[in-house]
């Protein structure tokens, strides 16, 4: 579905990726974990086109779209979703036309979307909440708008930046439910990064641990607390003595 | 070593200036270019004419009466010496429709549209909704910037025309009031030596300072780095950049036409 070979990102005289191979097939839950500023958000900002790669090649289901325009990419993106990390609801809409954004711009008639968004609101358990600005929500209820946002479309790949930073343990709970139910439902391509290894642990299958620029190890979700790289297991376990750097 | 550190100071401001401006060019050919067919969202053009216009417009029309107020009073003393009541309506109408009106009307619109613009545009960038539009394939400079850059461009031309009629209204009740000069004295005045040109002149330079507010203001904001201290630094950044530009557009546009 969508590959990295060789990619570094340089911006503003910083080197915030080098190096990076990966492969995400199509239908795989891939989670993205290590430290604060490893590189970890600009890695799925690769993959959605967002942040051109300054060396490497960015493949999407075998075609090289390295360098492309915005507007060749377009058609690309609309088959991407994207959860940010601080939400992205757009301040001038209310929650319904924050959700029903993707649909409206691909020109669905407003009768079409209208059913469409409370049926996505109601699945991520914000029914009730459609006339509301993002002002007006919690940080929980600004995640699930995003996911609702994200995910409306039906898109391919959907890329989730940080789903559950910042909340409460249950209602971290109730994100990754609803994005199990939903990838079990739908079979997309999932890619989510989160500091939450636990919580990202029971969403996705496979992990790459992201230092300084570089993916330091990739391995099954399932055995990441045993994983033979020192850095990975004092990130997992949460150790204060070993190789990772504060 | 003085000598050098400041030249290195200098160099690395004459850059940064060189990059914004540079910057502010790019975007003036992407706005140019999105116009080319124009594909506007016109939901987002009628919301921003309305939110930097109807609403701007109190305050723009306050500060013109007393402005065209001003210009008899500065007067005042000269026209009450020399008996020249039939110049005290020209005096203040050459200097409010060709000068006093378009900068300050325009330094006003900077104050309260450009700023709030960089602020919403920079918000917008630190909470990545243009991200946001990107990943939904949405080119912002359409949707957001063009919108925003028309509003403005005719919003400022908009005030301006009413501004110097509100001036010269102004100009015409202070006279009253302070001169004594009547009302029909003041409009002769203004009808007889006042020339269209005089009008289209402010209008011009009103259309070229709503352009520099526009551009400088979205620039500053989708640039913006570094969260709410990033926001900050940005809205000083553009009002500075626009009463700059106000300033150079106008010498420059009044010696070229002079």
């Amino acid at each position: 579905m969508i590959e990295l070979v060789d990619v570094g990102v340089e911006l503003g005289g910083a080197t915030l990726l080098r190096g990076v191979s990966l492969a995400v097939p199509a239908g795989a839950r891939l989670g993205v974990i290590g430290p604060a500023a490893a590189g970890k958000s600009v890695l799925v900002k690769v993959m959605a086109g967002l942040i051109p790669p300054t060396t490497g090649r960015l493949i999407i289901d075998g075609t090289d779209v390295t360098g492309w325009s915005e507007e060749k990419l377009a058609p690309v993106r609309a088959r991407i979703g994207m959860l940010f990390q601080n939400y992205a609801l757009y301040d001038f809409l209310d929650v319904a036309g924050n959700v029903g954004f993707p649909l409206a711009q691909r020109g669905l008639a407003a009768d079409a979307i209208g059913p469409r968004v409370l049926e996505r609101l109601r699945a991520v358990g914000l029914a009730g909440s459609e006339f509301k600005q993002p002002s007006q929500l919690s940080g929980g209820m600004k995640k699930r708008a995003g996911i609702a946002r994200a995910t409306i479309a039906a898109p391919e790949l959907v890329l989730y930046d940080e789903p559950t930073a910042g909340l409460d343990p249950v209602t971290t709970s109730k994100v990754y439910d609803l994005l199990r139910a939903d990838h079990d439902a739908s079979g997309a391509t999932a890619v989510a990064v989160s500091s939450d290894v636990a919580g990202l642990v029971t969403f996705v299958t496979d992990v790459v641990f992201v230092y300084r620029g570089q993916i330091a190890y990739q391995g099954p979700a399932a055995t990441l607390a045993d994983a033979p790289d020192p850095l990975v297991r004092q990130f997992v376990s949460g150790a204060l003595d070993g190789p990772l750097e504060a | 070593m003085i000598g050098e550190r400041t030249l290195t100071l200098l160099g690395a401001r004459a850059m940064a200036v060189t990059r914004e401006v540079g910057g502010i060019a790019i975007m003036t050919g992407q706005v140019l270019r999105a116009l080319l067919p124009p594909r506007l969202d016109g939901r987002e053009l009628v919301r921003n004419l309305h939110r930097m216009g109807n609403r701007s417009l109190p305050i723009v029309a306050l500060t013109a009466f007393f402005a065209g107020g001003l210009m008899v009073v500065q007067s005042a003393p000269f026209v009450k010496r020399l008996g020249a009541t039939s110049l005290a309506g020209w005096a203040a109408g050459y200097a409010v429709l060709r000068e006093i009106g378009p900068i300050l009307i325009g330094l006003m619109f900077s104050g309260r549209v450009g700023a709030n613009n960089t602020a919403e545009l920079g918000t917008m960038t630190v909470t990545e909704q243009l991200d946001g539009l990107r990943a939904l394939a949405i080119d912002p400079i359409r949707y957001l910037i063009v919108p925003r850059v028309l509003a403005m461009l005719i919003m400022l031309t908009a005030l301006t025309i009413i501004g110097d009629l509100v001036a010269l209204v102004g100009a015409a009740v202070v006279a009253f009031l302070v001169l004594d000069i009547d009302w029909r004295t003041m409009y002769f005045s203004f009808a007889d030596n006042l020339t269209p040109h005089d009008f289209f002149h402010g209008v011009w330079k009103s259309v070229a300072f709503g352009a520099a507010i526009a551009l400088t203001s979205c620039y500053f904001g989708v640039t913006v780095k570094g969260g709410a201290v990033g926001v900050g630094r940005a809205v000083n950044a553009a009002v500075v950049a626009a009463a700059v530009s106000i300033m150079l557009l106008d010498f420059f546009i009044t010696y070229a036409t002079a």
